[in-house]
C-alpha cells in the first residue's frame, strides 16, 4: 500500500511537473526545437528515475548527462538541430565550488566522526536530559538541528539516528517521537548555512554569497522555524511522551554508555582545533574573496597534514557517488537551458505572477516546497536556480533583493519534510528505523511531516513579505 | 544439548519471537544464541555522502536490542547468548548457524505493516534455511 501511494504522490508531482513543462511551448513564444522535447524527456527521465528509486541517483544523473552529449554530437551530425550542449561547455556550466565544498567538508567530516564525538554528545544529551522524556526530545532536536547546520544531513542523521532510537528504548518512548522530529529538524537546520543542506551551498556558491552573509540572512528563519517545530512535536508526540517509564534499566544504560564514549580523543582535539580556524575563516574569507570550497579545502588540508590518516582509506571514505551526481545534474541542467526550457518556464512562471514580486516569491516558496515534498530536492533547486536568475532580471523589483532565492532555499529545505521521499536524510532514517525493527510508513511520516512543512513555509513566507 | 539460532531486529514485534524463542529454549533445555544481522543496503540507492562508518553505528545499535533480548532473557532464568553479523540477512544467517552448529533456527512472523518479508517470501527463506544448514527452521 505504501509503496503504492509513494509511487502515486511522485506520479502526480512528476506527471504536474512533465505536464506543465510540455504545455510550455503553447502557452510561450513558440517556435521549440525537436532538442528542448529530447532534454526535456531526458531530464524528466531522469526525475522519475530519481524520485521513483528505479536506480541509483548518481546512475540516473550520468545517464542524463550522457544522453545529452550524445544526442548533441550524433544526432547534432546528422541533424543541427539537435545540437543542444557540448562537453567542454558544460564542464563550464559545473559549478566547481559546489563540488569542491561538498568534497572538503566530506574529507573533514570523515575524520571529524571518527573520534565518536557525535555519539559522545548524544549520550551526554542523554545524561543532561536525566531521564526526563520531554527534555531529552528538545535537546535531541536541538542538537540535530545545530548538528545539520554544519554537517549534511544524512551525515548528521547516520550519527544521531542510531543512538536515538536506543535513548528512546531505554526511557520507554517510541522511537518515533524523537526520531520524526530529528528528521524535520535536520532539513530545517540544513538551510541555516551554506555547508548544511545541498539546495542551501548550491543556492549559496550560485550568488557568491559568503559564510556570513548567507547564515546572517537564513539563520534568524531557522532558529524561528525549529521553535515552531519543538512546539508542534511536543503536541503531536505528547501521549508518547508522557508514556515514558520512570525508571531506566541499569543494562540498557550501561549498554548504551559502551557505545558512547570518544574512540579517538587526540582526532578530536586536532579536528577540533582545526574545525575552528576552518569556521573562523568560513566567516571572515568574504573580505579575502575567499570562496567557500577553498575554505573547506583548506581545513580538510589541515587536518590531513595533521592527523597524516591513510590516504588511500581516506580517499575511499569520500563519497565520489555524490559528486558525480552533482556533475552529472549541472551538465544535464545546461541542456536544460541550452534548449530553452528554463527560460520557457521562467517566462510562464513570470506570466503567472505578473511580474509582481510579492506573488512571484509566493509562487517561488509554495512550488519549490510542493515539488520538494514529492522528489529530490538536489535536481529540482539546480534546475531552478536559472529560472530564478531569470526571474530576478525580468521582475524590476527583484534585481535589489535576493527574495527569490531565499524563497528557493527555504522551500526546497523546508518542503523536503512533507513526505519521507521528500529528502535522503528522510529515507536514511526510515531505513535505520527499520533496522531496528520500527516501520515508519509514508502516512505515518505524512501526517506529521505535512503540518510542520506547512507552517514552516508560512514562517518563511511571511518573513520574505515582510523583509521584501 | 541442542543450540536455538533466534535472529531479531528489535521493536515491538521482535518481542513476541523473543519470548518464544526463550520459552522454548527453557522447555528444551537448549543454548540459546540471539542474532542481529546490521545490513546496510537501504542506503545502496541514495546518492547522500556517506562519509560515516554506518556499519559501526549499526552494530553498536544491534548490540544494544540483542542486550535488550538478553535482559529479557535472564528475567526468565535463561542466559543467552548474542551475536552481531553484517550483510544481508538470508547470508548472514545460514553463516552464524553454521558457525554456532545451530539445531534450530527461529525467525519472526512477518505483521502486515512492519514486515521485512511477505509470508511467500518467508517460506522461500525457511526452505533455503533447511537445506542451507540441515538446522530445523521454524517462523515463530
Amino acid at each position: 500500500m505504501k509503496r503504492y501511494m509513494r509511487i502515486a504522490l511522485a506520479g502526480v508531482g512528476l506527471g504536474a511537473f512533465g505536464g506543465g513543462m510540455w504545455l510550455l511551448p503553447w502557452a510561450g513564444e513558440g517556435g521549440h526545437g525537436p532538442s528542448f522535447f529530447i532534454t526535456g524527456g531526458i531530464f524528466l527521465l531522469v526525475f522519475a528515475a530519481i524520485s521513483l528509486r528505479w536506480m541509483h541517483e548518481t546512475a540516473a544523473a550520468l545517464m542524463g548527462a550522457v544522453a545529452v552529449w550524445l544526442v548533441h554530437y550524433i544526432g547534432g551530425t546528422f541533424f543541427p538541430a539537435l545540437h543542444i550542449v557540448g562537453f567542454e561547455e558544460s564542464m563550464a556550466f559545473v559549478d566547481w565550488n559546489v563540488i569542491f565544498l561538498v568534497l572538503g567538508m566530506m574529507i573533514f567530516m570523515a575524520m571529524f566522526s571518527e573520534s565518536g564525538v557525535f555519539r559522545w554528545l548524544a549520550f551526554r544529551a542523554f545524561r543532561l536530559g536525566r531521564g526526563n522524556a520531554w527534555l531529552l526530545g528538545l535537546i535531541l532536536v536541538l542538537l540535530t538541528g545545530i548538528t545539520s547546520s554544519f554537517l549534511n544531513n544524512v551525515t548528521a542523521i547516520l550519527l544521531l539516528v542510531p543512538l536515538t532510537i536506543q535513548i528512546a528504548e531505554t526511557v520507554g518512548v517510541h522511537p518515533f517521537a524523537y526520531v520524526i522530529p530529528e528528521v524535520l529538524a535536520s532539513n530545517i537546520g540544513g538551510a541555516a548555512t551554506l555547508i548544511g543542506d545541498p539546495p542551501s551551498t548550491l543556492v549559496g556558491s550560485h550568488l557568491g554569497l559568503g559564510f556570513f552573509e548567507y547564515a546572517v540572512e537564513v539563520a534568524p528563519v531557522v532558529g524561528l522555524c525549529l521553535f515552531v517545530l519543538l512546539g508542534m512535536s511536543a503536541w503531536l508526540y505528547r501521549h508518547d511522551l508522557a508514556a515514558a517509564r520512570g525508571r531506566l534499566s541499569p543494562t540498557l544504560v550501561a549498554q548504551l554508555e559502551a557505545g558512547a564514549h570518544m574512540t579517538d580523543a587526540p582526532l578530536l582535539r586536532k579536528a577540533g582545533v582545526v574545525g575552528a580556524v576552518t569556521l573562523l575563516l568560513f566567516f571572515i574569507g568574504e573580505l579575502f574573496d575567499l570562496p567557500p570550497s577553498v575554505v573547506a579545502l583548506s581545513g580538510a588540508t589541515a587536518l590531513i597534514v595533521w592527523v597524516r590518516p591513510d590516504m588511500h582509506r581516506m580517499l575511499r571514505e569520500v563519497d565520489w557517488t555524490t559528486l558525480f551526481f552533482f556533475i552529472g545534474l549541472f551538465v544535464l541542467v545546461d541542456g536544460l537551458e541550452q534548449a530553452g526550457i528554463v527560460q520557457t518556464i521562467a517566462q510562464t512562471i513570470g506570466h503567472l505572477a505578473g511580474n509582481n514580486l510579492t506573488a512571484a516569491t509566493i509562487l517561488m516558496v509554495w512550488v519549490a516546497g510542493g515539488v520538494s515534498a514529492a522528489v529530490d530536492n538536489i535536481p529540482f533547486t539546480i534546475a531552478a536556480l536559472p529560472i530564478a536568475d531569470l526571474l530576478s532580471n525580468s521582475i524590476h523589483s527583484a534585481q535589489t533583493g535576493q527574495a527569490l532565492y531565499w524563497a528557493l532555499i527555504y522551500g526546497a529545505d523546508f518542503g523536503g519534510n512533507g513526505t519521507y521521499i521528500g529528502g535522503a536524510a528522510n529515507i536514511v532514517a526510515v531505513g535505520l528505523l527499520a533496522q531496528a525493527g520500527y516501520r515508519l510508513s509514508f502516512t505515518r511520516f505524512l501526517r506529521d511531516g505535512a503540518p510542520v512543512t506547512v507552517a514552516t513555509l508560512l514562517v518563511a513566507t511571511l518573513w520574505l513579505l515582510v523583509r521584501y | 544439548m541442542g543450540k536455538i539460532l533466534c535472529a531479531i531486529r528489535g521493536g515491538p514485534d521482535s518481542r513476541p519471537t523473543q519470548e518464544q524463542a526463550i520459552a522454548l529454549a527453557k522447555e528444551r533445555g537448549d543454548e540459546l544464541i540471539f542474532l542481529y544481522v546490521a545490513d546496510v543496503s537501504f542506503l545502496d540507492r541514495t546518492a547522500a555522502p556517506l562519509v560515516v562508518d554506518v556499519e559501526s553505528e549499526l552494530e553498536l545499535m544491534g548490540w544494544f536490542q540483542l542486550a535488550m533480548a538478553r535482559e529479557q532473557a535472564m528475567a526468565e532464568g535463561v542466559e543467552a547468548k548474542i551475536m552481531v553479523r553484517h550483510g544481508h540477512l538470508r547470508t548472514e544467517l545460514v553463516a552464524a548457524a553454521r558457525q554456532v552448529g545451530a539445531t534450530l533456527i527461529l525467525l519472526g512472523r512477518p505483521l502486515e505493516e512492519t514486515a521485512v518479508f511477505d509470508q511467500e517470501s518467508l517460506q522461500a527463506l525457511v526452505a533455503h534455511l533447511q537445506a542451507a544448514t540441515g538446522a530445523e527452521v521454524r517462523a515463530l
